[in-house]
C-alpha cells in the first residue's frame, strides 16, 4: 500500500470527474488515498460491509458477482479512468458484488466517512456521481438483457467488442480465455471453441494472454440499433 | 397537460425527504399523464426522458434483441422509471409499455435537469433511487447467471407476493397480469418451459392458477426453489 498525495491533475483522468471546477476537484484531492493491490489481489469481497468509492489509476478491476457453488459472473471489467463502489451510501450496507485486481492497479480512494459530507455538502460531485450510478444502469440493463436473451456466441462477441483496446491499428482484447468466460457468464472451454471458430473465419487472431480483432463488422450482435460504449 | 397536486407527491416515501421549497418546485413543473393499456410510453434508444412516477397501473419495462424480448422489470404504483439516461444524456436504455391503462407523474428533461441543479436534495434523493434500482438490476443479473428456470420463476413469484400480494384464507393471492410469454420474457425462457414449469409448481401444491389470479398455497416452499443456485 502507498499513501501520497493526489493532485487535481490525478483526478482529472477521471472522466466522470471532468466537468468538476477546479476548486471542488482540489478538495475531493484533499480526501483521496491512492492504494496498489498485486494482480489477483481482492479489493472488497461480495457481502462485505463497505464504504468508498474507488477510482482506477492503473491497470485494470474485475467487478464479479459469485454463485453459493462458486461460480463466477463477471459485471464489468474497470478501466483506469473508471470508478466503482459507493453502493453502501444509501442503505445499501453490503457490497453487492467483489473486486479484484487484474494487473498491478493504483486505486484512488474515497474512504466512506468523506464520502457522506461530499455528497452531503457538493452538489457537484453528487452530479458526478449521478452520471457514474447513470452509466452503470446502461451496463448492468444491457448486461441483463444478454444473459436472458443472447446466445452465448453473442456475449463472447460482445465482451470482445466491449474490452478492446482500439487505440491500435486492429483492436486487441487484453483478456484470458478464462477471464472472457467470466465476462460472458459461460466457462473456458466454451470460449475457447468460440475463437477457435471465429479464428478460422479470419475473423480474429488468437495469441496468447490475447486476441487482436482482425474484423470487427463480422462481430455483430443482436441488439438494434445501439452504439456501443467502448470508452 | 394536467396540473397534479401536493398530496400525490406527499404519498411517495421518497418525497419526504425533500423540503418542502424542492416540493413545491417539483409540483410546479410535474404534470400528469395517462396511457391506454399497450401505449409505449417511450421506446429503447430514445433520446433521454423524463421523470415518470407511477400513480396507477403497471408498467413493463423492456429491451429487445432480433425478435426477443427481455423484460427488466415490472412497475407498480409508486415506482417510478425514465430519466436514468438523463445524467450521461444517452439514448433510453429501455422501452417502457403501459401494460395497463396507466396513469403517471411526469417532468419533462429540461425541467427536472433544472430542478435537479437548483435542489441538491433532490439531486441526492435522485441517487439514491437510482443506487436501489442498481441494485435491482446486479440482483437480476446475478439470477440469470446462476439460477434455473425454476428457481427464477419462483423468485418473481414470492416478489410478487411480498409486494402486492393479498392475504385470503384459500392462499396468497396475485393478479395474474402476465402472460405465459411474458413470464417467458422476464425469466429469460421460453413460453413452453414457463408452461411446464407452472403446471410443476401446481402439481406439487405450491400454487393455483385460475383465469385471473396464481393463488401461493405453499410460500415457504416457493422460497427456497426461489434461493436455489444451479452448480
Amino acid at each position: 500500500m502507498i499513501n501520497r498525495q493526489i493532485s487535481i491533475d490525478d483526478l482529472r483522468e477521471i472522466a466522470s470527474l471532468e466537468d468538476m471546477p477546479p476548486q471542488q476537484l482540489d478538495r475531493l484531492a484533499s480526501v483521496v488515498m491512492a492504494q496498489t493491490y498485486s494482480p489477483g489481489q481482492l479489493i472488497f469481497l461480495e457481502g462485505e460491509a463497505s464504504g468508498g468509492l474507488w477510482f482506477v489509476q492503473k491497470g485494470r478491476v474485475k467487478i464479479v458477482k459469485q454463485s453459493l457453488n462458486g461460480r463466477v459472473m463477471g459485471l464489468c471489467m474497470m478501466n483506469p479512468g473508471k470508478c466503482f463502489g459507493s453502493c453502501p451510501l444509501f442503505s445499501i450496507d453490503h457490497n453487492p458484488a467483489t473486486a479484484q485486481a487484474v494487473d498491478e492497479v493504483t486505486l484512488l480512494i474515497v474512504p466512506p466517512e468523506r464520502l457522506q459530507s461530499l455528497v452531503r455538502d457538493d452538489p457537484q460531485f453528487v452530479s458526478a456521481l449521478l452520471r457514474i450510478y447513470s452509466q452503470r444502469l446502461l451496463h448492468l440493463a444491457r448486461l441483463s438483457e444478454s444473459l436472458g436473451v443472447w446466445t452465448t456466441g453473442d456475449r463472447i462477441n460482445d465482451c470482445l467488442l466491449t474490452y478492446a483496446d482500439y487505440d491500435e491499428a486492429h483492436p486487441v482484447v487484453r483478456l484470458t480465455h478464462e477471464k472472457l468466460a467470466d465476462l460472458a457468464g459461460t466457462v473456458r472451454e466454451v470460449v475457447t471453441r468460440h475463437l477457435s471458430s471465429l479464428e478460422q473465419e479470419r475473423i480474429i487472431r488468437v495469441e496468447l494472454g490475447q486476441v487482436t480483432i482482425l474484423d470487427i463488422s463480422a462481430l455483430s450482435l443482436p441488439c438494434t440499433s445501439e452504439k456501443l460504449n467502448r470508452a | 397537460m394536467v396540473a397534479i397536486r401536493a398530496e400525490m407527491l406527499s404519498e411517495l416515501t421518497w418525497m419526504q425527504k425533500l423540503t418542502s421549497g424542492t416540493v413545491r418546485a417539483f409540483e410546479a413543473s410535474a404534470s400528469l399523464v395517462a396511457y391506454p393499456s399497450g401505449a409505449a410510453i417511450f421506446r429503447q434508444d430514445d433520446p433521454p426522458t423524463g421523470l415518470y412516477i407511477l400513480r396507477s397501473g403497471r408498467v413493463k419495462l423492456c429491451r429487445q434483441s432480433r425478435a426477443r424480448k427481455q423484460i427488466l422489470a415490472l412497475l407498480m404504483p409508486g415506482d417510478w422509471f425514465g430519466a436514468e439516461s438523463l445524467p450521461t444524456d444517452s439514448p433510453s436504455p429501455y422501452k417502457a409499455i403501459a401494460r395497463t391503462p396507466v396513469q403517471s407523474i411526469y417532468i419533462a428533461p429540461q425541467p427536472l435537469r433544472e430542478l435537479l441543479s437548483s435542489c441538491p436534495d433532490l439531486q441526492e434523493t435522485f441517487l439514491e433511487i437510482t443506487a436501489q434500482r442498481l441494485k435491482q438490476y446486479v440482483s437480476l443479473v446475478h439470477d440469470l447467471a446462476f439460477r434455473d428456470v425454476s428457481s427464477r420463476l419462483a423468485a418473481v413469484l414470492v416478489t410478487r407476493a411480498n409486494r402486492e400480494g393479498v392475504v385470503t384464507d384459500g392462499g396468497i393471492c396475485i393478479e395474474r397480469l402476465l402472460s405465459q410469454q411474458e413470464f417467458a420474457e422476464m425469466i429469460g425462457t421460453a413460453r413452453e418451459v414457463i408452461n411446464r414449469t407452472f403446471r410443476r409448481f401446481e402439481q406439487s401444491g405450491m400454487l393455483q392458477i385460475t383465469s385471473t389470479s396464481i393463488i401461493i398455497l405453499d410460500l415457504d416452499s416457493l422460497i427456497e426453489i426461489a434461493q436455489q443456485e444451479t452448480s
